[in-house]
């Protein structure tokens, strides 16, 4: 981890999805792995005050390049997302745990959902030359999607919109059930409400043994957003409820095992003390 | 080999901002000092490993030149590390942040922003710090509010985290090897809901190595009855005599804004034996969230800090710094060394830089690097000098 300026190189804008900002930062970029993410100073000021995480969305180690899907919310993400190219920004990382894929997975299924598609794509990059990969990605509309010529040819690429506006009308739970009976292994990162409706179809893998998507579902890793502070484990602000108690997801996470991430009522449970 | 006396009490300051080539000078010279004068025969190098914690040179090298030293005639050069320079390496930043407690400057990180210390030293020099205060411990491990913790506000953000901490027994058996090692003084943060609680924690990290001074959360605004001793003067003495009765170490008694009359629990805090106050912990505040109509924290309102409070903490500290004679801590929205020294002229001896390192975490060094710039283009003798400069004379 370490604290180092990074020189925009080029921005794009993804349909509704985002800014896609490519900086070069070499030893982010050498030390950078998929899911892991990066604080981002939003400013030189302390009006806003505090850094944004942000998922790597492209880790290019020869060239000594990273991206990142920068959503314009709020006055931080404005900020960052409106640099243009020769800008420098302040960047703190890489921070928090990355996927693993396994050595003995044939089949990965990657399910993102908006800005979660971030560390999805770098997966989809790494692994389509050594593994079947499929990414399934659900958005409210066509303009929510990750679109198909930033990704490898070789991954198959299955969408769902709540508005049928592309792919499968539905939610990414819609579809992904003749993928679970396909895949290995599985990854995920997107809103609460769809890493909850995972984490119950997993709940079902786990009762009914004729489950057909029981392995991947099972073997699940999920990446979380929270509320973040510090980003270095001081602040406690991040922590979410799992099996092995509070954990910051800033340090023990972003990516978690499914199966130990507490959901309740599709958002994370939270811990009981009331002041 | 000096015989072993029993060691006889002697009040004397810590005082962390010599060498410690210095106070081994002094231990070996001295008469009241026999605790430390074994360590003083011994010679200089293992001397400075035993209280360095961190050997000259690895255990491997060790074997080598004990072995090169059986072997070959003449003993092997070794070679003396040049001293790390910094920039306020040879100007006196020294201050008395507590009664009893010199530090090598007036630059802390302010508790529960710079966890135990261990965090940020993966990426700054922890030790030129002039001490850490830790994350705020209970006597028994608690898990904290629920979600969400943080929101952000203009200039400021506002938490609610409730004390997660793993306990005080745990922190000690955690924390303890690992600050000896950090090469800063660690001040620990105590908090509790009962004097018993506070008590408690002080006499379990007692001894904790590293631990130069305690300092009380009586200001939490974020658990259940957390500041109901820093808003009352009585309550606030009766808590700081208790521990006084406890520990020989400083204890500083941390303010809120929040209570009715700061001064007055100040004087009380004074009185009662404290040997410093820290002005101030968070300020309540509250955001709504309008799309869900309902506050944003998971507790409805926590403690803001950041820039937005500097100028009611500057106040506060104005006006503690002259109704006690004990050093006060300033602490609020401090982001730079002309923020320290706002702080500092108001009549703070020490400052601590907390939310500006989520921020920055450079922040912390930036500051003791300025007031050193600062020190020299005044050509002051000490940073000491500005302390109360912009106090009513009289």
């Amino acid at each position: 981890m370490i604290l180092q300026p990074g020189r925009i190189l080029e921005t794009a804008e993804i349909g509704t999805l985002g800014t896609v900002v490519r900086i070069a930062a070499p030893e982010i970029a050498a030390q950078a792995r998929a899911g892991q993410f990066v604080h981002v100073r939003p400013g030189t000021s302390f009006d806003p005050l505090l850094r944004r995480p942000y998922s790597f969305n492209r880790i290019d180690r020869q060239a000594g390049e990273v991206e990142l899907l920068v959503k314009p919310l709020g006055p931080g993400g404005e900020w960052i997302a409106s640099r243009r190219p020769g800008d420098m920004l302040d960047l703190l990382g890489p921070l928090g745990s990355a996927f693993v894929v396994h050595r003995a997975t044939r089949n990965l299924l990657l399910v993102a959902g908006g800005t979660g598609v971030a560390p999805m794509r770098v997966l989809a990059e790494q692994e389509a030359s050594r593994r079947n990969v499929t990414l399934l990605m659900g958005g409210r509309s066509v303009g929510h999607l990750w679109p198909s010529d930033r990704l490898p040819p070789s991954v198959e690429y299955v969408t769902t919109t709540e508005d049928g506006s592309f792919g499968i009308t539905g939610r990414v739970t819609d579809a992904i059930g003749p993928l679970l009976a396909w895949a290995d292994q599985l990854c995920g990162c997107g809103p609460w409400p769809m890493l909850g409706a995972l984490g119950r179809l997993r709940e079902q893998a786990e009762r009914a043994p004729a489950y057909p998507g029981r392995t991947p579902l099972i073997d699940a890793q999920i990446a979380v957003e929270q509320h973040m502070g510090c980003a270095m484990g001081v602040c406690r602000a991040c922590v979410v409820v799992t099996a092995q108690g509070n954990a910051r997801v800033c340090r023990e996470g972003p990516v978690f095992s499914l199966g130990d991430v507490a959901f309740d009522e599709g958002e994370p449970a939270t811990v009981g003390i009331l002041a | 080999m000096p015989s072993r006396r029993e060691r006889k009490k002697v009040e004397r300051p810590i005082d962390v901002s010599r060498s410690i080539e210095e106070s081994l000078e002094e231990a070996a010279s001295g008469e009241e000092e026999e605790d430390v004068v074994d360590l003083a025969d011994l010679d200089d190098a293992s001397a400075k490993e035993v209280v360095a914690a961190e050997p000259e040179h690895p255990a491997s090298d060790l074997g080598i030149r004990l072995r090169d030293a059986l072997t070959t005639e003449a003993p092997p050069r070794v070679e003396a590390r040049p001293p790390v320079r910094h920039p306020e390496t040879d100007v006196d930043l020294a201050v008395d942040a507590a009664r009893g407690l010199r530090l090598r400057n007036p630059v802390l990180t302010a508790s529960g922003t710079f966890g135990q210390g261990t965090e940020y030293a993966e990426l700054i020099d922890v030790s030129r710090l002039g001490a850490i205060v830790n994350k705020g411990t209970t006597p028994v491990a608690r898990p904290g509010n629920p979600q969400y913790r943080i929101a952000e506000t203009p200039s400021g953000i506002l938490n609610s985290i409730g004390l997660e901490n793993p306990g005080a027994t745990e922190v000690a058996r955690k924390y303890g090897k690992q600050w000896a090692a950090l090469g800063v003084p660690v001040i620990v943060n105590v908090a509790g809901y009962s004097v018993d609680d506070y008590v408690y924690v002080v006499a379990e990290m007692a001894g904790t190595p590293g631990v130069v001074a305690f300092e009380l959360n009586v200001s939490c605004p974020n658990v259940k009855g957390g500041m109901l001793f820093g808003c009352d003067p009585g309550l606030a003495a009766e808590v700081t005599r208790a521990v006084k009765a406890e520990t020989d170490l400083p204890v500083i008694v941390k303010l809120t804004p929040n209570a009715p009359d700061v001064v007055a629990v100040a004087r009380a805090c004074e009185e009662a034996g404290a040997d410093a106050l820290t002005a101030i912990n968070t300020v309540l505040g509250m955001r709504i969230d309008i799309a869900r109509r309902r506050p944003i924290l998971g507790t409805g309102s926590g403690g803001l800090s950041g820039p937005a409070i500097r100028p009611i903490a500057v106040h506060i500290t104005y006006q503690v710094a002259q109704a006690v004679s004990i050093p006060v801590i300033g602490a609020g929205g401090i982001t730079s060394a002309e923020d320290a020294l706002e702080f500092l002229m108001a009549g703070a001896a020490a400052v601590q830089i907390g939310t500006a390192t989520f921020a920055d975490p450079l922040a912390p060094l930036k500051t003791i690097e300025g007031l050193a710039a600062y020190v020299r283009e005044q050509r002051l003798g000490s940073i000491r000098e500005v302390i109360g400069a912009a106090l009513p004379r009289g």
